[in-house]
């Protein structure tokens, strides 16, 4: 792929912004449209622009392979963990046990970080099939 | 002998569907007004679709998340490469 200096630019200027807007999505889930599904996937399309233009190796700078699925498999279990929690407090599984809206936050934000390193998972291997994208 | 037996036994509990849905009630509330009216007020969130997916139908979630894990796995054993 020839590289230009427009996808460089914008692909470098932009993701920031695309990420902080996944992240306002993810946090602001329970007030305004959005929630941890879409703002896991802006996170994704965010991580995904900088793996296109500038190539897995400056992606790899921050954002490790490994890490990325530790972030996938742990937030299952932080989602699990929490709905257990719930028989700790005499209530239902995933019943709320913090004040009303915490349990959601805490929630949203989780899900969000694991939609977004599911999609860059998928997208990643899907994307640089057979090329060396270690 | 058996075949008739089966007829039968489907017969009857078709006939037990079809009086329970024939007798069945007018509810005295909808699951939507109870959303709209107390959904905020349980769960604290004012947006009531996140109110409904993690609150109400929480379940639901956690099998969409099983799901995402599946395909992540699916698409890691299909196209990754081996260390």
């Amino acid at each position: 792929m020839k590289k230009t200096n427009i996808l460089d630019v914008v692909s470098r200027k932009l993701s920031p912004f695309i990420l902080l807007f996944g992240v306002y999505l993810v946090t602001f889930g329970h007030i305004s449209p959005g929630g941890g599904f879409q703002g896991g996937v802006a996170l994704a399309s965010g991580l995904l622009l900088i793996l296109l233009a500038q190539g897995p190796a400056v992606l790899k700078r921050t954002f490790s392979l490994e890490g990325i699925s530790l972030v996938e498999v742990f937030g299952y279990g932080l989602f699990l963990l929490a709905g257990l929690a719930g028989f700790l407090w005499g209530v239902g599984f995933l019943s709320p046990i913090l004040l009303p809206p915490r349990t959601i936050f805490i929630l949203n934000i989780v899900i969000g970080a694991k939609v977004g390193a599911g999609i860059t998972l998928i997208c990643w291997h899907l994307f640089l099939e057979g090329e060396d994208s270690e | 002998m058996n075949r008739v037996f089966q007829g039968a036994v489907l017969l009857l509990f078709s006939f037990l569907l079809l009086a329970s849905v024939l007798v069945e009630k007018e509810p005295k509330e909808y699951p939507k007004t109870y959303f709209l009216e107390r959904g905020t007020h349980e769960t604290g969130a004012v947006n009531l679709v996140t109110a409904l997916y993690l609150a109400y139908r929480a379940y639901d979630t956690l099998g969409e998340t099983i799901v995402l894990i599946g395909a992540v796995t699916g698409v890691l054993v299909l196209v990754g490469r081996e260390k």
